[in-house]
């Protein structure tokens, strides 16, 4: 058990558990935190999940978690982990599941006001459009070939079949392809969960949600991405679906073999790894790559869902209804990168789950457009409540491997949020409030009640108050659809 | 014969987990635990069978490396034969059971509503105890 006492205080919003507070901790464990959020982390095991990260073999400088930080299995949600490249270990419980769940926002040209009139039949649009729900199918069956051709290409499938644009993948992180994918190293079982799945938001925490901007922080930033006061905006919140699930434990699994092979010692067998440059190791990070190029491609198929909803509902009623992508965010991923650690570059395979690439001004892998300003990091609310649009920064390059906090946080469980809320209830609340709801369960729409989050708005005031990415805009809901 | 379910003894009992669904399953012998396990999974997605519906035996074969290996396994199987037959799986036969193999048959029922899906089973912090009852073993699945 790990209380505050063990926590040095870093700065204001930084606290440490030394390397010395276990003895099998190659590097210590920091969390950004503010005194409160440091008290909700202490309420379950999220903190001896992420002390348990620093044990990871090749893990460089300290094992991190963000502001958000809950219990998850193996890491905690909300973990990030650096291991050198290529002789450090790849862990696919540092990944999660979901393989690239994450973010799509799109922008409109509308100011709310324009859509009133049209909003609950631009919601119903898009729940008849997109499809949700426990064991939704897809839009775009796949054949065998062109499944092997969206693991290995992502969106830039989606852009040859007439899915996306150009511009689309630009503003998306990796612009929409992880270089290095293998359909190969993807198993048979998964490829049948995804050749039904492309084009599907799934259920659980994920969703859509018509947002407009509500507040501007930084009038600059917000100009440069495209956003401005009361437009409209959509997110997307969903990931690799199936076949990302059947990715992780496949190797999860494996790689219980790999870890008395290269005799690693672990205290949680979720978090099995392997060299990164180990056969395991290297079958593992090709697969991954598969599935999250999976995932960008049916964010993208998504993406192409909502702009045609927005056609089918506001065609001839508005002047300019068309969609244009402020950005695309992966946070469950495990990627390549290089960073500066003790003063020299170093190539790091960086694990993110439950956390954002933040990267700030001048950062490799950036559009042109965007090099001097950093990324957009998009940070979605829990149901009904703000979500943020923040930018990397440079002291995200120097501090976190580029990353910063990737939603609110649970803080109390499923089980709990169905007891205590009613689904029906809680969408009376909601649509109370002057917002829409559509969703697939009502007992799947009480588990994700806000009572169960944290509030975002004193996670995303850590990360910005730390200087790990900056506040741009906030977005406030006015239509969600849920699965 | 079914593996299930002769004593009195509680099948499972949910625990609460921030953002996961966790579970500890009993059994008075690893048959049992297996079995109840397998229960749980289905009673928590709250799947419900299609009314007059028949069943449809599934012979299942696992090998791994310990019975930890084996209990995730089993249970990814179940939710594997879930999604590809639309099935649920309340009974089972567990004809062979040693610390690295399983055999067993399952005994599909055609669900007509799943209040949510489980997408994985974890292997976090697994262990399986036996205990003054029998045997137990607290699993962590990713819903």
């Amino acid at each position: 058990m790990v209380t505050k006492q063990d926590f040095e205080r870093i700065s204001d919003c930084v606290y440490q558990v030394p390397q010395k507070f276990r003895g099998d901790m190659r590097v210590p464990a920091r969390l950004y935190a503010s005194d409160e959020l440091l008290e909700d982390a202490l309420q379950d095991d999220s903190v001896k999940q992420l002390v348990n990260t620093a044990t990871l073999p090749g893990v460089v400088q300290y094992a991190l978690a963000m502001p958000d930080i809950h219990q998850g299995y193996g890491f905690p949600i909300g973990g990030v982990a650096a291991t050198r490249a290529p002789d450090g270990v790849i862990s696919p419980g540092g990944v999660g599941y979901d393989i690239n769940c994450g973010v799509r926002l799109l922008a409109s040209h509308l100011h709310k006001d324009e859509i009133a009139s049209h909003l609950r039949d631009l919601t119903n649009a898009l729940y008849k459009n997109c499809p949700s729900g426990v064991g939704s199918e897809g839009s775009v069956p796949l054949t065998a070939k062109q499944l092997e051709e969206v693991l290995e290409r992502g969106s830039e499938w989606a852009l040859k079949n007439g899915y996306a644009r150009r511009e689309d993948l630009d503003r998306t992180e990796e612009f929409g392809c992880i270089p290095g994918a293998a359909a190969s190293a993807v198993s048979a079982r998964a490829r049948e969960r995804g050749r039904e799945q492309l084009g599907t938001l799934g259920a659980g925490n994920h969703f859509l949600e018509i947002d407009h901007v509500a507040e501007v922080y930084d009038a600059r930033t917000a100009e440069a991405f495209g956003l401005f006061p009361g437009q409209i905006v959509v997110q997307i919140h969903c990931g690799s679906r199936g076949l990302g699930h059947q990715v992780c434990t496949d190797y999860v699994n494996e790689f219980q073999r790999a870890v008395r092979h290269y005799n690693i010692e672990l205290p949680d067998r979720e978090l099995a790894c392997a060299p990164f440059d180990s056969p395991e190791g290297q079958a593992y990070f090709k697969a991954m790559a598969a599935a999250a190029n999976f995932a960008f491609a049916n964010r993208q198929i998504l993406a192409y869902h909502v702009r045609r909803s927005f056609e089918e509902v506001l065609a001839g009623k508005v002047k300019n209804f068309d969609l244009f992508q402020i950005y695309d965010v992966a946070h469950n991923i495990a990627k390549i990168e290089e960073h500066e650690v003790e003063g020299r570059r170093v190539k790091l395979c960086v694990h993110r789950k439950g956390a954002t690439r933040a990267f700030g001004p001048g950062a490799a892998g950036l559009p042109a457009d965007l090099r001097t300003i950093g990324q957009p990091v998009l940070i979605p609310g829990s149901m009904g409540t703000a979500s943020y649009v923040l930018v990397g920064t440079a002291k995200a390059m120097t501090e976190t491997f580029g990353s910063t906090c990737h939603g609110a946080g649970r803080v109390f469980s499923r089980a709990k949020s169905k007891k205590s809320v009613r689904g029906e209830i809680l969408r009376q609340e909601l649509e109370a409030r002057g917002i829409v709801v559509r969703a697939g369960s009502m007992s799947g729409l009480a588990e994700e009640a806000p009572q169960a989050y944290k509030d975002v708005s004193r996670v995303v005031d850590v990360v910005h108050r730390a200087g790990i990415s900056r506040k741009v805009v906030r977005l406030e809901p006015l239509a969600v659809i849920k699965g | 014969m079914s593996t299930i379910i002769a004593s009195t003894m509680k099948r499972f009992e949910e625990i609460p987990h921030t953002a996961d669904w966790s579970f500890r399953a009993f059994g008075k012998d690893l048959r049992e635990l297996f079995a109840n396990a397998a229960y749980a999974l289905f009673e928590l997605e709250g799947a419900r069978a299609r009314p007059t519906a028949h069943e449809t035996a599934r012979d299942i074969h696992i090998t791994a490396l310990d019975y930890e290996a084996l209990l995730v396994n089993w249970l990814t199987e179940l939710l594997w034969l879930q999604e590809v037959h639309r099935e649920m799986y309340p009974r089972c036969d567990i004809s062979t059971l040693t610390p690295t193999e399983l055999r067993a048959r399952a005994f599909g029922v055609p669900f007509q509503h799943l209040d949510k899906i489980i997408k994985a089973v974890t292997y976090h912090n697994l262990v399986i105890q036996q205990t003054a009852e029998g045997w137990q073993a607290v699993i962590v699945v990713d819903v």
